[in-house]
């Protein structure tokens, strides 16, 4: 087997043991690597109904066959676990230099099983694995924890490491590296902390097995000069992702006062503009082409790192329309390694269930400053509402009651990404049936709907765009593992990362054979959401109530009136469901789990639920 | 005729301006406005008038408000 390193590195932090596991060709091929890998292995290892913060929660830190290899943005990681937030498997990816050192250790994957009896770090070179104390560095935020490991370890360190939300067990802590990258939305870091982990840190000394070296390094060279040049060709490096703010604003997109509004006239003070005028350096991943990470000082005068996400959710959200302050709410979610979009919709939901009467409380949309004492509220569980906050917008809108979860601004219990969809109907879907809970990662058709379809229309064709971008951005590159943006961005060609696999692997495959591992791969995460919860209807791939209510549509502009209508959305549902083979319920139908040589994991989730 | 444009993200380092109100010299499509305004014509757009998206040859008409993007993904 070529293209793989054929082994999967398996930790037990409960009685400080590991060992290294083969796996076959056949596994790799069915499921290719990165969040494939996650999802069988979880499926297979994880008992349907575990405490997702118990010792018998795993960690998997996934790879595929071209990560860590010198291409086009190839220093990604997945990381998954049962999910806290959301009750089923949860994933996420960020850059990060374990992506090639966990690689050239001789693993495509690791898992981390049990927990630690104190604060403990993981130390892997090649063959070796210790576990270190991790005393020195709990309590302390991500930047102190990175730079620690850095002076131990060496900055060439692979490094995976969590804040004080981790260790506190905050519902969306998410893993970090590199000072500036974050993954695992759906609370993986809580996970993490829940083993009494602290950081994960990876070096290796191995060649990375590969079919025709030669080729991949010539493939791989030019690759990157072409991503470099198509980015300079385009100007994208010059406000990065926060470009996109200035034209949700102006297309009644943005999302404003926990998406109450679509747009508001101080966007200006915050857009892609004002950061690239602001900006004082520019991050990221290894092998990156497009750097995305532009960062400003902030309010404290602190370095912190922007882009849309997290100005959307940290700004207009909760109407902060000053990009200091923007920047000193992202960096305190840095440091404590909260999730900086859920962050943001958790404020939003906050200030808006304030505002409507469902409790009470001192904070208010636009004040920064609470905001702050909040997020240290957040990551440390400290008070009342700090401690409710920290379990998610969906769970604080159940103690809440009042039809608070109305507006608690989730799918599936995961905050929405930046994208206020209330006239916006292929994207409000694309939340709706994203694999993990409401992540704008694996579609985003915005500009298909406006300029290919037509916005009002609730047509199959935006249901068959959703399928086609997940398969590209949920699948192909969650898989093999790599950042999308090259392709989605800039327009570097799709068909170059089948010739990557291929010179690894010697395979000869092609997209369509990406296209099936990843409908496998959606088709397993289902399984998991079925296994979980056996009563899933389609209700759970609808997006929050409010996006239907006509007392939330925007009273001007070109929207003024518009809201999503049920039974159109219902039928927009249904032209998903269709293609890709799922029932009524959204759940894959025996037939499709067969296509997709599902039978044994068909037959697994049988036991906890019906299959049709 | 007067209309407003404004560009976003990289165009506006293409175009040479933010946003600003043209007098223009006669009728124009989106397309022709877009070239106007010195955006490539390869390079992929999406036109906006009045926030709602035009093709390249819906005419632009006095007092709109239009917006001309790269196409973006969404992060």
């Amino acid at each position: 087997m070529k293209g793989w390193t054929g082994y999967i590195l398996r930790v037990n932090l409960t009685d400080k043991t590991w060992k290294k596991e083969s796996f076959t060709e056949e596994f790799a091929q069915k499921w290719v690597g990165g969040r494939g890998f996650a999802a069988k292995i979880l499926f297979d290892e994880l008992k349907p109904g575990i405490d997702p913060l118990g010792p018998e929660n795993k960690l998997v830190v996934a790879l595929g066959p071209i990560a860590g290899i010198p291409a086009p943005n190839t220093g990604k990681v997945v990381v998954a676990a049962k999910s806290p937030l959301t009750g089923f498997y949860g994933d996420g990816n960020l850059g990060s230099n374990v992506s090639s050192q966990l690689r050239k250790a001789g693993y495509d994957a690791l898992i981390v099983e049990g927990k630690a009896d104190k604060p403990t770090y993981l130390s892997i070179e090649d063959d070796k694995v210790e576990f270190l104390d991790a005393a020195e560095m709990w309590g302390k935020g991500t930047y102190f924890g990175n730079d620690w490991i850095y002076k131990k370890h060496g900055r060439n360190a692979g490094v995976l490491n969590i804040g004080q939300a981790g260790e506190n067990k905050v519902l969306f802590a998410v893993i970090r590296s590199l000072e500036g990258r974050a993954g695992g939305r759906p609370g993986i870091g809580a996970v993490m902390g829940s083993k009494l982990l602290k950081a994960i840190v990876v070096k290796g000394t191995r060649q990375i097995p590969q079919h025709d070296p030669d080729l991949m390094r010539k493939l791989g060279i030019e690759g990157l000069k072409k991503a470099r040049e198509l980015d300079q060709a385009s100007g994208w490096s010059k406000q990065s992702t926060n470009a996109v703010l200035a034209w949700c604003n102006e297309v009644n997109g943005l999302p404003v006062q926990n998406m109450r509004k679509t747009s508001h006239p101080e966007a200006h003070k915050i857009d892609g503009e004002r950061l690239n005028d602001a900006r004082i350096a520019t991050y990221g991943c290894p092998s990156c082409t497009m750097h995305c990470g532009i960062t400003i000082h902030d309010k404290e005068g602190r370095e912190s790192e922007l882009d849309y996400e997290n100005i959307g959710m940290l700004g207009p959200n909760i109407n902060v329309f000053d990009l200091k302050q923007v920047g000193s709410l992202n960096y305190l979610c840095d440091d404590y390694g909260l999730d900086t979009i859920s962050a943001g919709a958790v404020l939003g939901f906050y200030g808006d269930a304030i505002e409507r009467g469902a409790t009470k409380g001192d904070f208010k949309f636009g004040d920064a400053e609470k905001g702050k004492t909040l997020l240290w509220d957040i990551a440390t569980r400290g008070g009342e509402a700090g401690n409710l906050l920290a379990d998610g917008a969906l769970k604080a809108a159940k103690t809440y009651g009042k039809n608070s979860a109305d507006y608690a601004m989730q799918v599936k219990g995961l905050e929405m990404a930046a994208y206020n969809c209330k006239s916006i109907p292929g994207q409000a879907l694309a939340f709706g049936v994203a694999a993990i809970g409401g992540h704008h990662r694996e579609a985003w058709i915005i500009t298909f709907e406006l300029k290919h379809s037509k916005r009002e229309s609730y047509g199959p064709e935006k249901a068959a765009k959703v399928i086609e971008l997940q398969r590209i951005r949920g699948g192909l590159f969650e898989m093999l593992v790599a950042c999308r943006f090259p392709w989605v961005e800039v327009g570097y060609e799709l068909e170059n990362y089948p010739k990557f696999f291929n010179a690894v692997t010697g395979l000869d495959w092609t997209l369509d054979n990406f296209w099936t591992a990843a409908d496998r791969a959606y088709a397993m995460i289902k399984l998991h959401y079925l296994r979980e919860f056996p009563n899933a209807t389609r209700r759970d791939d609808y997006p929050p109530a409010v996006w239907f209510d006509k007392a939330n549509a925007d009273t001007e502009g070109p929207q003024k009136g518009v809201v999503l209508e049920y039974d159109k959305y219902d039928s927009l549902l249904q032209h998903y469901y269709d293609a890709r083979g799922y029932d009524k319920r959204g759940i894959p139908t025996l037939a499709t789990l067969k296509n997709l040589g599902l039978e044994a994991e068909a037959a697994a989730a049988a036991k906890a639920a019906k299959l049709n | 005729m007067k209309v407003t444009v404004k560009l976003i993200g990289p165009l506006i380092y293409e175009g040479g301006f933010s946003e600003k109100v043209l007098d223009l010299p006669g009728p124009m499509t989106a397309a022709e406005l877009s070239a106007y305004v010195k955006i490539d014509k390869k390079r992929p757009t999406i036109i906006t008038r009045n926030g709602r998206a035009v093709g390249a040859g819906d005419a632009i008409e006095d007092g709109d408000r239009v917006v001309i993007s790269h196409i973006y993904s969404g992060g």
